[in-house]
């Protein structure tokens, strides 16, 4: 269960919620939706993922989300409206990151090309699914070894890291990516 | 009509425009006949270029020009079905279809019994065209560019071998990836 720690949103505004998990959890999607978004990070695609779905039900309901059937086709239509000055958002399974080594390897990152990469974390605890175990261990070495920064998301820091993410990607132009574990967002097995 | 001559006749029509270029000989083709900073030379990624193109004119909301092959789209169709899911994208995306994996040895493609142009119209292209000399080439082109408001698919049917072909693209390709992004913002008069 994740508890919601003071620092970690910034709906300060709204009418103090009970702190019942699932608001908690619910927040959490909320306040990354929002900063996305109020940070300048736009256009946004994706493809479906269950840990995922609460932040991508949010920014598709915003309008902010397009849908790509295919992961590394996702990061080719980012590289298109990054290079057009944008600033563009890749969210997608992990699974979609193996999907996506090439246009990572071949495209983003010999041509420095930047975009945040929001991937969520299946085969990591608890997330036990024997299909999914491969890439939740290959997924944070692979990003290291492509030499992409990655952070995996912490409920009590998501307003640092989603600062952090900003520096990289919309004021440094680089790529980062945004790790997702199971339970950010609620996800059960 | 060969690589060389579809390339030249492209290169002819889009001056000013935003032009991707997919991997294999064609960007260095591209490259060797007028390297413009309006080039996108898409060295790997194969299969990617029309995506790349469209996130470029849904950003830029200016015509943008993919020139693809048949191996590139045979790879990865699923970029098609992207671009026609957007009615207003201004994407020309011209496929070079010569049968075969140029660069990699001439292999032939496995696409005897597929149907790219019926791709394209499956998955929403607006406009399904098709040239097979450099003149029909230029003529489809100059159509599809002065109305461009929808995704129009350009079958290019290559009959003829090409006699040499140009060295790879020179040059960082970082370097290059920012001179193409300095050129959609110069020209798209819009500040980053």
């Amino acid at each position: 269960m994740i508890t919601r720690p003071p620092t970690a949103t910034s709906f300060t505004s709204r009418e103090e919620p009970v702190m019942t998990p699932a608001l908690c959890l619910d927040d959490a999607a909320a306040t990354l939706a929002t900063s996305l978004t109020e940070m300048g990070f736009s256009p946004t695609f994706g493809t479906p993922c269950g840990i995922l779905a609460p932040l991508y039900e949010r920014l598709e309901n915003g309008s902010a989300l397009q849908t790509v059937s295919r992961e590394d086709n996702a990061v080719g239509i980012a590289a298109g409206a990054a290079m057009a000055g944008r600033s563009p958002v890749v969210m997608m399974q992990n699974s979609g990151l193996g999907q996506s080594v090439n246009a990572l390897a071949s495209l983003v990152v010999p041509y420095e090309i930047p975009m945040l990469l929001i991937v969520s974390l299946r085969g990591i605890q608890p997330d036990t699914t024997q299909e999914n175990l491969a890439m939740g261990r290959l997924t944070e070495p692979l990003l290291s070894d492509l030499g992409i920064p990655a952070e995996r998301l912490d409920a009590e820091r998501l307003t640092t890291q989603l600062e952090w993410a900003r520096e990289i990607v919309c004021v440094q132009r680089k790529t980062a990516a945004l790790l997702v574990p199971p339970t950010l967002f609620g996800w059960q097995a | 009509m060969n690589k060389t001559s579809a390339i030249l006749e492209i290169v002819e029509e889009t001056a000013g425009r935003p032009v991707v270029f997919t991997t294999g000989y064609s960007c260095r083709i591209a490259q060797d006949i007028a390297d413009r900073p309006g080039h996108f030379y898409m060295t790997g990624s194969m299969g990617l270029a029309a995506s790349v193109g469209t996130g470029i004119a849904m950003a830029t909301r200016r015509p943008t020009v993919v020139v693809d092959g048949d191996g590139s789209l045979l790879m990865n169709p699923a970029g098609l079905i992207t671009a026609g899911a957007m009615p207003d994208l201004g994407l020309v995306h011209v496929v070079l279809d010569d049968g075969s994996y140029a660069s990699t040895g001439g292999q032939a493609a496995p696409s005897a019994r597929t149907d790219l142009a019926a791709w394209a119209r499956a998955s929403g292209y607006a406009q399904v065209l098709r040239a097979d000399d450099p003149d029909a080439l230029g003529a489809v082109l100059r159509e599809a560019l002065a109305d461009c408001s929808s995704p129009v698919f350009v079958h290019c049917v290559l009959t003829d071998q090409d006699t040499a072909v140009p060295p790879r693209i020179r040059g960082d390709l970082g370097d290059h990836q920012r001179r193409f992004s300095d050129e959609l913002q110069a020209t798209m008069g819009i500040p980053a």
